[in-house]
């Protein structure tokens, strides 16, 4: 019995040794597996590089001082800022305004006030009717609008398609020949019978 | 009776059988078993692999991403990073005969098509190519470059022409996104892998270094400020039938060189068409008699050494011999002219006589302290060394190198002394590093502060109303010198080959920027009035520089604000007019 369990023991430990290795080595390969990845991004890093080094290189070369200047003396003409672009202060730009003559009328002077309350401020009135804003929305006279009647009954209008024939029906005859319905089949052309008008 | 007779020869049969089916039963066992056995050995020695290439990496593992990043030869940058030089993975063009097969006899044709046809074909792809020569190398069996550089989608019309011998093999180049801007500072990468003529040379050993190379190289230079030098330059060049023309600019406060031009120039991307008389630097290798520009200094030099105390002082303007030599002016100036006059005018007379009173010993050794006696400060490899009069200085040379003669500097050594005019005095030398900001060379004093300050005065008085108006970019307070120097020659001095000179610094209440611009052997056409002197050709390209690199470099334009020129006022008639 005591021999029993102690060969029950070793296959145990045995089988605990064996978990282990396998979980090593699983985890070896995940880890490599890993690597690998790392190795194959390094290589789209380098390529993406190497790249962006051709591309930049040829932006450069396509805008070269030498080209760029020869551009701009054919085609644009811009040429540096001149003393009278700059402005270095306040004091500058304030010396650009001029003084009010004698006979200027005077300034508009805006000034800014804060911390009103809303009540203090007048009410706003239509300058059509004279009345404070929100009173003249709807016409005294108008009929009322049923909006609860209307609602209920916009499904019912949107749903409603108007056949064109019917309402071609519905419309009053005109003095002028019409267009053909576009449901209807296009007449006929003119068979080729003139000669000449057939065609091979 | 039957079974009887039968029955020993029927289990005689039904042993045999059974033998029979026992030993094929051990047979087909055995063979399962090795089949087992095999399976198994092969499915334990995939599973070592998986385990092996799961568990281990491989030992060819790519380069590391940094060193996959890291360029072949390290990045040459300006001030602000713009890459003037990089490493370049560029597609060439190699024509490889054997690709079809080795050809002993030389009877099949290494290409799939005729060589005139497949040498039009490539013609149409590569506008340089000449088409008759790309016929003969085709039609030879002899391996080698078609083209040293393709653009990746000229690399990919050629592959569609369906020709085994053109391959694309990558190598990598040097290359220069700005062309043939600055040319000089930058030199070129020879066939050897090995940099030639300028910083490249000079960088060479940094530039290969793998654990510097990663980051780019930052120089002094300032690309837009380079762009817009060699413009003008060449503009100044072509507008007056000059055949050469040269031009820096440089930081007056840190020696720091934001620009070197020097033209005709070359570029760097084609080697083959660097002859050595484009590769030549003007501004650092030749050495001129800069004329007229040498009178500030002078002036400074006499100054300093308190010779000349009073500006006011009126000099004799009539020309006078020195033993065989008579010292005169381009033309009548009058009969006496105070200090800023003579400057303003240009006097050679003056300055002589100022010289003469100053003396050899003292002049000589303001000239040493500004570096005219040793090659010029800066990285480059080519720096020439300037004609320097040895030993004690006679009373006609004291004389003639006061205005500019009889010494003959590089426009480098031009710049820098300039910058110790202007600065406060001190002289620093020049570089193409970046200097980081507080990191100036300490340098050495030549001139004494008060003395700069009076020069800036009188530089700023020349160009408002000397001979150097036509370089009065306005806003900028420009100041500076003209100086028309005629060339040596066989038997003396030729009349017509002149070497004018403007040197400048802006602005001149503060100055930052000295600014050096030179033309060799300007005509004098229409353009500069039919004239060959300085004022008419060298300045108005200063005038032009200036409104350009100005804003760039932080110098705003202003009309409110100049030098204090009032006590100047009364010596200089016509000043404020």
């Amino acid at each position: 019995m005591i021999a029993r369990g102690l060969a029950m023991r070793r296959i145990g430990w045995v089988a605990v040794l064996a978990i282990c290795f396998a979980l090593l080595f699983a985890l070896s390969l995940r880890v490599n597996a890993l690597k690998s990845e790392v190795r194959l991004a390094e290589r789209k890093i380098v390529t993406l590089r190497h790249e962006t080094i051709y591309l930049e290189t040829e932006f450069e070369t396509r805008g070269n001082q030498q080209q760029l200047a020869q551009w701009n003396a054919v085609e644009f003409g811009y040429v540096a800022p001149g003393a009278g672009q700059y402005l270095e202060n306040e004091r500058e730009l304030a010396a650009l305004g001029k003084a009010a003559g004698p006979d200027a009328p005077a300034p508009i002077r805006i000034a800014a006030a804060s911390d009103i309350p809303a009540s203090a401020l007048p009410t706003m009135v239509s300058p059509l009717t004279g009345k404070p804003l929100g009173e003249e929305d709807e016409p005294v006279d108008a009929a009322p609008v049923d909006h609860a009647t209307a609602t209920a009954r916009l499904g019912e209008r949107l749903a409603t398609v108007e056949h064109p024939k019917a309402a071609e029906a519905a419309r009053p005859a005109r003095a002028f020949p019409e267009k053909p319905a576009p449901d209807k089949p296009a007449p006929a052309k003119p068979a080729p019978d003139k000669p000449g008008g057939a065609k091979p | 009776m039957n079974a009887i007779t039968y029955a020993p020869a029927l289990t005689a049969g039904r042993i045999q059988l059974a033998n029979v089916r026992a030993r094929s039963l051990i047979v087909a066992r055995i063979r399962l078993l090795v089949i087992l056995v095999l399976f198994g050995f092969a499915a334990v020695v995939c599973l070592a692999r998986i385990a092996m290439l799961g568990l281990f990496e491989s030992p060819a593992r790519a380069a590391s991403l940094a060193e996959a990043l890291l360029p072949s030869r390290g990045e040459i940058a300006d001030r602000n990073g713009v890459p003037l030089a990089r490493a370049f993975p560029a597609y060439a063009l190699w024509f490889n005969p054997d690709a079809l097969g080795p050809d002993a006899q030389g009877k099949t044709s290494p290409l799939v098509g005729t060589p005139a046809e497949v040498a039009r074909r490539l013609a149409l792809i590569l506008p340089e190519a000449d088409e008759a020569e790309l016929r003969a190398r085709l039609s030879v069996r002899r391996p080698g470059y078609l083209q040293r550089r393709l653009l990746p989608e000229q690399a990919n019309r050629i592959h569609a022409l369906g020709e085994p011998a053109l391959e694309f093999p990558r190598e990598n180049d040097r290359y220069y996104p700005q062309g043939s801007l600055a040319a000089h500072v930058l030199g070129y990468v020879a066939a050897d892998g090995h940099g030639r003529v300028g910083m490249e040379q000079i960088l060479d050993q940094r530039l290969l270094d793998p654990a510097l190379r990663g980051k780019p190289v930052e120089l002094a230079i300032d690309m837009r400020v380079q762009g817009a030098l060699e413009d003008e330059l060449g503009r100044g060049m072509l507008e007056t039938e000059a055949i050469g023309a040269a031009g820096v600019v440089l930081d007056v406060d840190s020696g720091e060189v934001l620009a070197l031009a020097s033209l005709p120039s070359f570029n760097p991307n084609r080697v083959d068409r660097a002859i050595n008389s484009l590769v030549f630097n003007k501004v650092t290798n030749q050495v001129y008699e800069l004329g007229s520009t040498f009178k500030p200094l002078t002036v400074a030099a006499a100054i300093d050494a308190g010779t000349v105390t009073d500006l006011a002082r009126r000099y004799s303007a009539t020309p006078f011999g020195v033993g065989r030599f008579t010292i005169k002016d381009s033309h009548p100036l009058g009969a006496s002219l105070n200090v800023p006059q003579s400057l303003m005018h240009s006097s050679n007379i003056v300055t002589a006589h100022i010289a003469d009173e100053l003396g050899p010993a003292r002049m000589k050794a303001t000239m040493a302290a500004l570096g005219f006696n040793e090659r010029p400060y800066i990285e480059l490899p080519a720096r020439g060394f300037p004609l320097w009069p040895a030993g004690e200085w006679p009373r006609i040379t004291t004389m003639t190198v006061s205005y500019g003669h009889g010494v003959a500097v590089t426009p480098l050594h031009l710049a820098s002394a300039y910058a110790a005019l202007v600065n406060g005095g001190i002289w620093r030398p020049a570089t193409l590093e970046k200097v980081p900001a507080g990191k100036a060379v300490k340098g050495r004093r030549v001139f004494k502060a008060a003395t700069s300050a009076r020069m800036r005065q009188m530089l700023r008085l020349i160009v408002s109303d000397g001979t150097g108006r036509k370089a009065n970019a306005a806003g900028f307070r420009v100041g500076g010198k003209t100086g028309s120097a005629e060339k040596p020659g066989v038997g003396g001095y030729r009349k017509h080959s002149l070497v004018a000179t403007f040197a400048a610094a802006f602005p001149m209440d503060k100055p930052r920027y000295v600014i050096i611009a030179m033309l060799d052997e300007p005509k004098g056409t229409a353009a500069a009035s039919g004239q060959r002197t300085a004022g008419w050709n060298a300045a108005p390209v200063v005038g032009r520089v200036v409104p350009r690199i100005g804003p760039l470099l932080g110098i705003v334009p202003d009309d409110t604000r100049d030098v204090d020129l009032t006590d100047l006022a009364p010596l200089a008639p016509g000043f404020g007019e």
